[in-house]
């Protein structure tokens, strides 16, 4: 009798719940964005607190914790209702995340002005910036094609590791252009960050790559996004801004080498 | 204390030079508008997306001084400090392909963790054999700073 009220009480909260997320509407495309955006901005705001109280622990970077416990929760949400999780995020999130996501455009264009502000830089060293960027790059996805062979990613797979040194808007559409996985991507985006962050300095001093102050800040900038050019800043100041070059630069020679070598590879 | 004033006078002075934030929203609606008209130029197999074009454009504009740093700094330095933020929707799009993760889930942080390795390492080589070639065969200086 209890659990029978308890499963009635049950229906009528997620009837209320679902009405109100719009997952309960046929079609379920028409849902409320204001979940999407709340729900965003809970699990980030969590992360940073945790990050906060966790002194800096390399598994609680905010995006990495927002990223986890959203899915987590959306998880939890569809087994409560009933559904798999893929169909109650399309219907209950993607409408808020798609409103968060269009900033991505304007935040990503915006990029150009902290390039410009190191622009005595980037006049001097051009030259060298474009060719280590593109032939790092080059030689980076023969590896990271051959490793993923090896460890045996599918095509989509591999599609998806191609693309990740650029910044996660830019890096997705390209990688959805050449048959990868988008979200498999902006997941590889996101953990370069964590994994740089993690282990950065160690790898800087196992592998010397402090030995060139300008290399060091390109790799930086490459490997880790924008922490990479927080962790590049605290090598010095000329590591830092070649990283913050580093990450706007990369983010254009990548849509300019993936795409061929993603058709030379055979993968479209 | 003179000294004091004048430092206010200066900084009420880059105040009023910033463009309102109305004006900077509609550079950046203008840059993004024409990407977004570009974009579809280029074909299937050689995309360009929008921010990848608005980026070149409006660094493009900055370099030959069409348009100011204080036309556009105020907004494009608060959507900078967004980013982080901005990506959730990104890293939670996760959630839709959970069966990706569940086959090959081991296999992709692997990969992963291996590419971010080889992309700092090789990258920061290639650039410090450049840098060598600069410095030694063409003989140019490789001091950053002034």
């Amino acid at each position: 009798m209890m659990t029978l009220t308890a499963t009635a009480h049950m229906a009528a909260w997620g009837k209320w719940l679902g009405d109100a997320l719009g997952t309960n509407a046929a079609g379920a495309s028409a849902g409320n964005a204001l979940f999407g955006i709340f729900l965003s901005l809970v699990v980030y705001l969590f992360g940073q607190w945790l990050f906060k109280i966790g002194k800096g622990f390399f598994l609680f970077q905010p995006l990495f914790v927002g990223m986890v416990l959203g899915i987590f929760i959306l998880f939890l949400f569809a087994k409560a209702f009933g559904t798999d999780t893929a169909t109650f995020y399309k219907s209950a999130y993607l409408p808020g995340g798609n409103i968060i996501f269009w900033f991505l455009n304007p935040a990503t264009i915006a990029f150009a002005i902290p390039l410009y502000r190191r622009n005595d830089v980037v006049k001097k060293f051009w030259l060298e910036i474009v060719l280590s960027l593109i032939v790092g790059l080059v030689i980076s996805l023969f590896v990271i094609y051959y490793v993923s062979k090896l460890i045996g990613l599918d095509n989509v797979g591999i599609a998806s590791m191609m693309p990740q040194a650029a910044t996660t808007a830019i890096a997705m559409p390209i990688a959805g252009a050449i048959g990868g996985n988008t979200a498999v991507t902006a997941m590889a985006c996101i953990l370069n960050a964590v994994i740089i962050y993690a282990l950065g300095d160690w790898l800087v001093k196992f592998f010397h790559v402090n030995s060139d102050p300008i290399g060091a800040g390109l790799g930086l900038g490459t490997a880790g996004h924008t922490v990479g050019s927080a962790k590049a800043l605290q090598l010095g100041s000329i590591q830092g801004s070649m990283a913050s070059i580093a990450v706007v630069v990369i983010s254009i020679v990548v849509d300019i080498v993936v795409p061929p070598f993603a058709s030379m590879m055979g993968l479209i | 204390m003179a000294a004091n004033d004048k430092a206010t006078k200066t900084e009420t002075a880059k105040e009023e030079q910033a463009s309102p934030i109305l004006i900077q929203m509609g550079i950046f609606a203008a840059i993004l508008f024409v990407s977004s008209l570009i974009s579809p130029l280029f074909p299937a197999t050689f995309p360009v997306p929008t921010p990848v074009i608005g980026l070149v454009i409006l660094y493009i504009l900055l370099a030959s001084h069409i348009v100011k740093l204080r036309n556009v700094e105020k907004f494009g330095d608060f959507m900078i400090s967004l980013i982080a933020f901005l990506f959730v929707p990104s890293g939670i799009q996760l959630a839709a392909s959970l069966d990706i993760l569940k086959a090959q889930g081991v296999q992709l942080v692997v990969v992963i963790l291996i590419a971010t390795i080889v992309l700092l390492v090789v990258v920061a080589y290639t650039t410090a054999g450049f840098i060598w070639l600069r410095k030694n065969v063409f003989h140019r200086d490789v001091n950053v700073e002034e």
